[in-house]
Formats: C-alpha cells, structure tokens, sequence
C-alpha cells in the first residue's frame, strides 16, 4: 500500500476532531449537517445566499425561484478508479430556503468563486422599506 | 463588499477537508474539498515522506449587511498524508480548481508491476 490511510493509525487525528468539534464556535453548529451549507443574509434591498458547492460547475446547478422560496439543484459528479477513500459527498444534491419577502425575479444573479456560489436576490420595491416626510404645518 | 479582514490564524476553527483518493493506472489522484480557498491561501508541504496541506478560507466581508443563518465560515484546513517510495516525488501536481484541490501523485517508474518468474525446483 502507498498510502498511509489505514484507521488503526489515525487516533491523534480522531482526538483532534473530538476536540475541534467541542470547542467550536456555537455560530456555526449546524456545519455538515445538511448538504450544502448555506449562509443568508440580508441588507436593505438585496438577500444574499453563498453556498459551499466545491468541484461543482455552474452549469450543474439549478436555481430556481418559486413563490417563497429558493431551490438549489445540482449534482456532484465523482471520478472512476479504484477508490482508497471517499468522503466527499457525490450525487444529486438540493436545498431549500424559504423567504419572507417578494424578489423581483428578473433582477436574480448568481456567481461561482472557489467553489462558493453566491446569489444575489433584489427584494420586490413594496418590500424596501421607506422612509415617509411629514410636514409640519 | 468590502476587503478581506486577516485574522490571526489559530484563532479560526479548523477542519479536516474532505478527501478522495483514487487509484488510476498511471498514479493515485488526491481530491480535496476546499471551498473558499485562494491560491494564495494553500500551502503543500512535502518532507520526506510526509505530505502535508493546509490552507485557509477568508470569506469576503460585507459591510451593512445582517447575518440571518450561518453554516459555515472562514476557517482553516489541514491534513497530511504519508507516502512511500513507489510514488515519483519529482513530478507531484497540484492544481486548485473550483474550491477543489487535486493532486496528483505519479507511481515512480521502479515501482511499476514486475512479473516474478517461479522457478520450479529439481530435486
């Protein structure tokens, strides 16, 4: 074998991880759970969702908006040869964010940098909120 | 969207990045997820027979924006690898495509199969 990756030799790093996942921070705790992580957020006008899809072409990725929610499609594809081992997740993936807002659909963009996708979703006008002028009298 | 903020490392959570690895006819194939990794970012450290990798990922910051649900964040990447002589040092590539590394470790030309003739013995 050319490769060390036989379990029976992998106790530091097991011990590592134990403690990696202890003391992390509490923000991000739902890392792993569900596939692929996703982070939102928001400012006056636009929703931002980035996603981690490494190894994913923007081309398999489907993103579609339906009313209240976005829905990211894809497939990850892996490669043929004998397998040592194999952790990265392969095959159909998708996840749902439901919004609380109206998007104008057509203004929708969406990027992939390093593996990260990122989209960038306008809220409707009747969504921003604005400011009214009283005049005094 | 604002420049990136440099932490101090050490200070980041770390991971153990997802790995593939695959043998083909002409060497092994290492996989890596790293998303959000620059190139700038990854460092590959081979000593002897020692293989190391460590990177990290600094998410772009942006400015007035509220975070409504976090799963995931700048972090650091590390993991190392041990490799025996059949594996040819010298040519070892790497490339990072995609928030994915892939290495590739070719098979050193000694190392290919040799068919070992058995001789039968005469009393």
């Amino acid at each position: 074998m050319v490769i060390d990756f036989s379990s029976f030799y992998n106790l530091p790093r097991q011990l590592d991880r134990f403690f990696d996942e202890a003391w992390r921070p509490s923000m991000i705790s739902q890392r792993r759970n569900a596939y692929p992580p996703v982070n939102i957020s928001e400012d006056k006008s636009n929703i931002y969702v980035f996603s981690e899809v490494p190894g994913v072409d923007i081309e398999d990725v489907d993103i579609t908006l339906s009313d209240g929610s976005l829905v990211i499609k894809g497939n990850r594809k892996h490669g043929t040869g004998n397998y040592y081992r194999q952790e990265r997740p392969a095959g159909l993936f998708q996840r749902i964010v439901n919004l609380n807002v109206p998007i104008q659909a057509d203004g929708v963009k969406a990027r992939m940098k390093d593996g990260v996708l990122e989209i960038t979703m306008p809220k409707a006008d009747e969504a921003i909120p604005r400011k009214i002028s009283i005049k005094a009298e | 969207m604002s420049g990136e903020v440099k932490k101090n490392s050490g200070s980041l959570p770390r991971f153990s990045p997802n790995t593939d690895i695959i043998e083909k006819e002409d060497g092994f194939h290492i996989y890596m997820d790293m998303p959000g990794v620059q190139k700038e970012d990854l460092v590959i450290d081979l000593k002897e027979n020692d293989l190391a990798i460590s990177a990290r990922a600094v998410y772009p910051r942006m400015e007035k924006v509220s975070n409504v649900h976090l799963e995931f964040g700048d972090c650091e990447y590390s993991r190392s690898f041990t490799i025996s002589d059949v594996v040819d040092r010298e040519n070892i590539k790497a490339t990072l495509k995609n928030g994915v590394l892939e290495m590739f470790l070719p098979k050193a030309a000694k190392a290919k199969p040799r068919k070992i003739e058995i001789e039968v013995a005469q009393d």
